[in-house]
């Protein structure tokens, strides 16, 4: 304390001391909150198709397309802990080959300060929704799901299920390719 | 170049020292506890972290420079010896020793 600099560093850290407890003090004050919402999810349109798939073995494989409408309000998760939620959409349902699959076939990132009311018609999923088999035909338990991963500022990074799921059955029969 | 930055006086006398810290302190303090409160109403954490800033430049204008608030106490030395010559040769070598010391 004698000379200006070892009143700067030890300023310096006495700052950055109280800073670090201010963020805990932040990460506390939001530690415990239920950040579930409730969902809406409503399917419209069901596809199914048996196509090459590439990436795998050489055989055809079932390609699902769905369409889905999708509302929920994000509005109460946000708080000062929170940078942005990552929304992903998935597709869980059981095989004989697997007891469970999980495809993900849609995501979003919604930021802090956007508008936290989704109100989405008719969605096309962002990724291919690939059986790796034949385990989409006929089967009749298909649950799409909301999820959403919290991004804080600080502190842990919790994984959310919304509540609203809806299961849906995807048909027997596969739609015809066209071949042009 | 570096001789002149260490010419210009910056010392406090030590009641100064303990004045500058509780200073600082209390004012870094009092702007955490505000800016907490605040962020917390407004939801908004980066206005905690700008008002701690604005409280560390505030903490270091009042206490960085040695104001003459913080020398108020000077040490009152003890008045230099006279320089004498003709003394016994054992008390010059008692400080030589205590100058190698420091």
């Amino acid at each position: 304390m004698n000379t200006v600099l070892s009143r700067a560093n030890s300023l310096f850290a006495f700052s950055l001391s109280v800073m670090a407890a201010l963020t805990f003090g932040c990460f506390i004050t939001t530690a415990f909150k239920d950040r579930r919402v409730p969902v809406r999810v409503h399917v419209s349109k069901v596809m199914l198709k048996n196509v090459d798939d590439f990436t795998g073995p050489r055989e055809r494989s079932d390609l699902g397309f769905i369409t889905f409408d999708l509302s929920a309000d994000l509005q109460p998760i946000f708080d000062w802990n929170v940078k942005q939620l990552f929304l992903y959409l998935s597709a869980e349902y059981a095989t004989k080959s697997n007891a469970l699959n999980q495809v993900v076939l849609w995501d979003k990132i919604v930021l802090r300060g956007e508008n936290p009311k989704l109100n989405l018609r008719d969605m096309k999923s962002k990724y291919f929704f690939f059986d790796d088999g034949n385990g989409l035909r006929a089967n009749k338990n298909i649950t799409l799901t909301l999820s959403w991963n919290v991004v804080p500022n600080a502190g842990i990074l919790p994984l959310v299920v919304g509540s609203g799921q809806v299961s849906l059955p995807f048909p027997d029969m596969y739609e015809t390719t066209k071949s042009y | 170049m570096l001789s002149i930055f260490k010419s210009i006086p910056t010392h406090m006398d030590y009641k100064g020292q303990k004045l500058a810290e509780q200073i600082f302190q209390g004012i870094i303090l009092f702007s955490a506890v505000i800016g907490f409160i605040y962020g917390l109403i407004i939801q908004q954490f980066g206005w905690t972290v700008y008002i701690v800033l604005g409280g560390f430049t505030v903490a270091c204008v009042l206490t960085l420079p040695p104001w003459p608030m913080y020398r108020k106490t000077p040490l009152s030395w003890q008045p230099a010896l006279p320089e004498t010559s003709g003394e016994t040769s054992q008390k010059p070598q008692e400080s030589l020793k205590k100058k190698k010391h420091k």
